[in-house]
């Protein structure tokens, strides 16, 4: 299954990847139109900071999501044929127990709308809209085997890069 | 193989969906009291409300029974089960015989044990029934008391209040959600529902239902003042349906007592959800967690337990429950709160740290021990309260970030170098590019 990854020490911290997001997730897909949408377009991947550098964080659909468990409307599931964790938006009722358990705080609370946020790979789209606006192709769409291949072997954790 | 499942709810279908998964073809009988298809009690509120519609309360598809060849009998109460003979009787004699059974039969509201309690126009709120026997009377009332000022009460309140009622909450201890909140979050929390129309008494408690022909008209309160009402919802907490193990064998403290396969001490007899009695990953202890993750949680892992083969025969593998943790998450007129482990450490031995921006309205606490994260309320900005939660249940020593916590942009990337190496899978290191 593929991943959205993103290489750290290529990664900016532009927020290209959340204005990509947050328009690709408007009714219109017009920058200019997008701006004037109620409710606001969201992006749903976020690049958090470490103390250091940039950290762009997603929805990792993990294989056993906790979040699927805490869901208390049923309209999360893990899709067994593709392998995400899909929202029905139209049960969702905002009571947050998603965000409360997921281990990332990968979800973003609109509260506008009363809907937890969460990356859904653009759906149908071959390469997510974010993967596509990167201009330094720090984000990916690979799997794990094919981006371990890409990333140096000395890389370090987030948090302890001094550089 | 023949399972047999007493329970409908949370615990009970995510028991079913485990026991498909590993075991295509044996067979599954669920048998519930209720005689309505799978719905979530946690949206009861939302319905009351008139925020969702009746059948939005399903979590379930119509064809979840059919798709994983369930039997299922609605509306049909077990009185007994009879371990020695591996049965249950329902009431009107009925019998069930199974292989493997999973109790699940949840939780009812506790009774105040009061006088006027039976009167027309006192409910609890953990049935459908219930709310529809609310809704039915609402022509009739202006003013509704809500008894108990904990999630039920306060859900309760809400979803009146929506409605168009006045609501009077009355609360025995000196503050709303009283388990959940410390003093300083239940006040901002307080404010909050008074400023859109809830009535919070506290330090008060009824003694009495007051009725007139039958039909509730006020209550008398423990102050000697009387409140007039025309409808009372009593919210005072729950306690586990354990009647129909009572006079067997089968292990029971508050609740029933289970392993950390969510086996009973009886062979083949399974316990989950707010029934089950299960240890705490913060105090160590046992209790029962009564939530809605915790008994999904619970009935999966009892039922991937249930479909295991004895050695030889093909194997699922054996699932082991970490333990229950107290959390909620609440919100109210735009205001969230989410609220996890020992938020108000009564004894020695703890650390609080607290960042209050009234402003802001962002609160945020931490209470630590041996510098581990013991329990957490974030108030406002609720965003890292996940990545608080997995602090705490991996018992992380966070005493270098202690401050970074506080500050409003607290995220993953800053506890990923702290996270014990065993917890972390290969995709995560990925994803925080710790290889080599
Ligand atoms: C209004 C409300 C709001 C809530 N909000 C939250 C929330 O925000 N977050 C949260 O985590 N939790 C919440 N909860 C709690 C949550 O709903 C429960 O923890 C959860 O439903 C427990 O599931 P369960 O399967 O163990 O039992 P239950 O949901 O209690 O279901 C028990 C099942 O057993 C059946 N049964 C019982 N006795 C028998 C018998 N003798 N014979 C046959 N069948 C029987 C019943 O018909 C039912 O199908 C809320 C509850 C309520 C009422």
């Amino acid at each position: 299954m593929k991943y959205l990854f993103c290489n750290l020490e290529k990664c900016l911290g532009c927020k290209s990847c959340e204005i990509a997001c947050a328009l690709e997730h408007s009714r219109s897909k017009d920058l200019f139109q997008a701006v004037e949408e109620k409710p606001s377009p969201r992006y749903r991947l976020k690049v958090e900071y470490g103390k250091e550098r940039a950290f762009p964080l997603a929805c990792r659909h993990c294989d056993e999501p906790a979040c699927v468990v805490a869901c208390m409307s049923g309209c999360l599931s893990k899709d067994s044929k593709t392998g995400a964790v899909v929202q029905d938006e139209e049960r969702c009722v905002g009571c947050w127990m998603c965000l409360m358990v997921c281990p990332y705080g990968a979800v973003n609370p609109d509260g506008e709308r009363k809907l937890p946020l969460r990356c859904d790979r653009c759906r149908e789209k071959e390469e997510p809209a974010c993967v596509v606006a990167c201009p330094t192709g720090a984000l990916v769409f690979m799997e794990p085997e094919e981006f371990k291949k890409t990333v140096t072997r000395n890389s370090q954790p987030v948090t302890k890069k001094t550089s | 193989m023949n399972y047999l499942i007493i329970g409908n709810s949370a615990a009970g279908i995510s028991g079913a969906e485990a026991i498909r998964k590993v075991d295509k073809t044996g067979k599954i009988t669920m048998v519930s009291a209720e005689g309505y298809p799978p719905y979530s009690r946690c949206l009861l509120s939302y319905y009351l409300a008139g925020d969702i519609e009746e059948k939005k309360l399903l979590f379930r598809p119509e064809d979840f029974y059919e798709k994983n060849k369930i039997e299922v009998l609605l509306g049909k109460k077990v009185e007994k089960i009879e371990p020695e003979k591996k049965k249950v009787i329902l009431a009107g004699k009925e019998e069930i015989a199974y292989d493997k059974l999973l109790i699940a039969t949840g939780a009812s509201p506790k009774l105040l044990n009061i006088k006027g309690e039976d009167r027309k126009g006192v409910f609890g709120l953990r049935t459908v029934e219930d709310v529809q026997n609310i809704l039915q009377r609402l022509d009739k009332v202006k003013v509704a008391a809500v008894l108990g000022g904990g999630l039920i009460g306060l859900k309760a309140a809400y979803g009146l209040r929506k409605r168009g009622l006045r609501v009077k909450v009355i609360i025995k201890s000196n503050r709303v959600l009283s388990q959940m909140l410390d003093e300083r979050a239940a006040a901002i929390f307080r404010k909050r529902i008074e400023e859109n129309g809830i009535e919070v008494m506290t330090g008060l408690a009824a003694e009495e239902i007051l009725a007139d022909d039958g039909s509730v008209k006020g209550l008398k309160l423990d102050n000697g003042a009387s409140v007039d009402c025309q409808l009372v919802v009593i919210g005072k907490g729950v306690t586990p349906n354990i009647d129909l193990v009572k006079g067997t064998a089968i292990k029971v403290s508050r609740g029933i007592s289970v392993d950390e396969k969510q086996g009973t001490n009886i062979s083949d007899i399974y316990a989950a959800g707010d029934v089950a009695e299960t240890v705490d990953i913060v105090s160590g202890r046992t209790t029962i967690n009564a939530l809605w993750p915790c008994a999904v949680e619970q009935g999966r892992i009892a039922g991937y337990n249930m479909a295991l083969r004895k050695s030889g025969e093909k194997a699922g593998e054996e699932h082991k429950y970490a333990g229950s943790i107290g959390m909620n998450s609440i919100e109210f007129f735009d205001l969230p709160v989410i609220s996890i482990g020992i938020t108000r450490p009564g004894e020695k031995g703890y650390e609080e740290v607290i960042r209050d921006i009234p402003e802001k309205g962002f609160y945020r606490k931490i209470v630590l021990r041996d510098n581990r994260i013991v329990g957490a309320i974030l108030l406002g900005r609720i965003n890292p309260a996940g990545v608080l939660l997995s602090l705490i249940r991996d018992k992380v020593d966070v005493s270098e970030i202690k401050d970074e916590i506080m500050e409003e942009t607290f995220n993953y990337s800053r506890v990923v170098h702290l996270m014990k190496e065993e917890k972390i899978s290969e995709t995560d290191r990925l994803f925080n590019q710790m290889v080599g």
